[in-house]
């Protein structure tokens, strides 16, 4: 029998959260949007939303973080490592599944080459209890790139809408472990998910061919594609600021003439300084090769290395984009590209 | 929407123009997108509708863009303005883009169809901003931070500026922000602060709107663009009022002569020109 709990449980588990020390974090409203933020009971929270406008990535990986102070001390430098400036434990409330997603893959590249103290820290801290969807709009596509909205990738719970409260999935050793604690307030029920989540399924794209799609990107790095399909893009941040997998990162030092903080801070491959050479040379100068890069790293280069799209459909550089560069309209120009490969072999 | 396809087929067809920019149906329901065109046959593919948003005008000094001859563009009121704007700061030649003229009626607007401006010329096309009150004088009406002590003021902002990511969409969407090393990617100093704290944000913020002042043609595009939600049209707004009080200019109502803050005189009252 599934796990239940109402709505005025998941109010007293908030609460309860709260005065037992746990931060927890969940969409607020920003009036015309919402985003993460601090509360203490649910009544502070909107879920009322499809998704939040930037994504949980900022709470693991903030836009900008000291990592190092530096100060002149006599003759000599003095250099003292900062520790991340984190939560002793916390808790986010209320994201959606394919944000949810995004922590996995993001977890790939932090863990990569070198353990990123700041980022995992962050992780081993945080309790995801996300929130199945049951409403999706025309940027959605989750669907399209093999998730669901109740995939239970990277959430510790998942709380799937019924009746008066939500069908309670621990999927993990944390979520189970916080199911526990919170016994009290869970009950039983019968539950057809499936037919929860019929309506939005309906409304959802269909999967892709998305090694299709990689086939092609792996043939076609010279391609006018590349050019045509970008020709409308500003080259703003956007997309990959509000992006939940996009990780790329610049290291700054901001100091006075006698200390200073070395920061970490969100950067973009849709910038022109992006990828600048001090020589002057910029092996990117146009932005079709930026959108390339976008595209080709999402959906080439991270299967590579790490075995993973890094992509999972949550549509918000469709939603924020100011002159609508479509990445799933793009997407499906590029399959139906492949597909004409194919026959043509 | 025929009179403009067939003006934009005109123009592909005899060679005058390498491409047209415009708007065209978009991928997500009820949003137009800016579209380039280069063929006549694509020229069906252009609409003129409520959803037609983006200040096209950004697309004339792109490399991408410049690199394809002379263009057309179909230009909404603010978008002229920008273009003679442009053509005042010696970025666009009198003849270097062939604008499109279209309005877009607001909701209660007479006539409420959307139709193609009937001037080609710059002369006529500013006589339409001239008689059609644009920019409307009735606009900029004083917004609450005009009515706030300076240290209200201070905070209002604060609490705006601290969700400001730095994705620089304000200024990529900008047909204003022209410059080819923006001063925030000037490293040698690095005058401004790039890390979206608060010293970083009001240095970034304030300084993209004092660059404005006398400039911005107040299309919106920035504030529409800011994917948080940052008011940003309450800056330019102020601007652009006092730059109207103290020096009765209204940027984008000429396309030939001085611009504001290019101009000097031995006379000038101000003795740090000198």
């Amino acid at each position: 029998m599934p796990l239940k709990i109402s709505t005025s449980g998941v109010a007293a588990l908030i609460r309860k959260l709260s005065e037992t020390g746990r931060t927890v974090f969940a969409p607020v409203s920003r009036g015309e949007f919402t985003d993460f933020d601090r509360v203490s009971t649910l009544e502070e929270a909107d879920l009322s939303r499809v998704n939040t406008r930037s994504s949980v990535k900022r709470l693991f990986f903030p836009p900008t973080e000291p990592v190092l102070s530096f100060a002149l001390d006599g003759r000599r430098v003095a250099l003292d490592e900062l520790p991340p400036a984190v939560p002793r434990t916390f808790v986010v409330f209320g994201c959606r599944p394919c944000d949810a997603a995004a922590l996995p893959i993001l977890d790939k590249v932090f863990s990569w080459d070198c353990d990123d103290r700041f980022y995992l820290a962050r992780r081993a801290a945080g309790t995801i209890i996300s929130i199945a969807c049951t409403d999706c709009d025309d940027a959605c596509f989750c669907t399209a790139l093999g998730l669901a909205p109740d995939s239970a990738a990277g959430s510790d719970i998942l709380l799937t809408p019924f009746e008066d409260g939500y069908i309670v999935d621990p999927c993990s050793d944390k979520g189970g472990a916080l199911a526990k604690a919170c016994r009290e307030l869970l009950g039983e029920c019968a539950a057809d998910r499936a037919e929860i989540l019929r309506a939005v399924r309906k409304k959802l794209p269909p999967p892709m061919d998305l090694n299709a799609i990689k086939v092609w990107l792996d043939r076609h790095f010279d391609d006018d594609h590349w050019r045509n399909a970008s020709f409308k893009c500003l080259g703003c941040g956007c997309c990959t600021y509000l992006c939940p997998t996009c990780h790329c990162f610049d290291i700054v030092d901001e100091a006075d003439s006698r200390r200073g903080l070395r920061r970490r801070n969100w950067d973009s491959c849709q910038f022109a300084q992006f990828t600048a050479h001090a020589s002057g040379h910029n092996p990117r100068p146009v932005q079709a090769a930026r959108w390339r890069q976008r595209i080709m790293h999402k959906f080439s280069y991270y299967v590579d290395r790490f075995g993973t799209r890094s992509c999972v459909g949550c549509g918000r550089c469709i939603r924020s984009c100011p002159v609508q560069m479509d990445l799933k309209h793009q997407l499906k120009g590029i399959e139906t590209q492949a597909r004409g490969d194919r026959k043509r072999r | 929407m025929k009179e403009l396809q067939a003006r934009a087929h005109e123009l592909l067809a005899s060679g005058e123009v390498a491409a047209v920019i415009g708007y065209a149906a978009g991928t997500v329901a009820g949003r137009a997108t800016p579209v380039i065109i280069t063929k006549p046959a694509d020229a069906s593919s252009l609409i003129l509708d409520a959803s037609c948003v983006n200040n096209l005008a950004v697309y004339l000094l792109r490399p991408e863009v410049r690199r394809l001859g002379k263009v057309a563009v179909v230009a909404r009121e603010a978008a002229i303005r920008a273009i003679f704007v442009l053509m005042q700061e010696n970025q666009l030649a009198a003849d270097g883009v062939v604008i499109i003229g279209v309005a877009i009626p607001s909701p209660g607007d007479i006539p409420a169809e959307p139709r193609l401006l009937p001037g080609r010329t710059r002369d006529e096309l500013l006589e339409h901003l001239k008689r059609a009150a644009v920019p409307r004088p009735d606009a900029p009406a004083e917004d609450e931070t005009g009515r706030m002590s300076d240290a209200e003021r201070w905070d209002y902002w604060r609490r705006q500026f601290a969700a400001c990511i730095r994705c620089y969409a304000c200024r990529q969407v900008c047909p204003m922000c022209y410059c080819s090393r923006c001063i925030v990617e000037k490293s040698r100093p690095q005058w401004i602060e790039t890390s979206p704290h608060e010293r970083g944000n009001f240095a970034w913020n304030i300084t993209r709107a004092f660059h404005l002042a006398g400039r911005c043609v107040e299309c919106g595009e920035c504030e529409r663009a800011c994917p948080a939600g940052l008011p940003l049209m309450k800056l330019n707004r102020v601007l652009a009022r006092h730059v109207r009080e103290k020096f009765d200019y209204v940027a984008g109502t000429s396309f030939e002569g001085e611009a504001l803050f290019t101009g000097f005189r031995p006379d000038d009252p101000d003795d740090f020109t000198r």
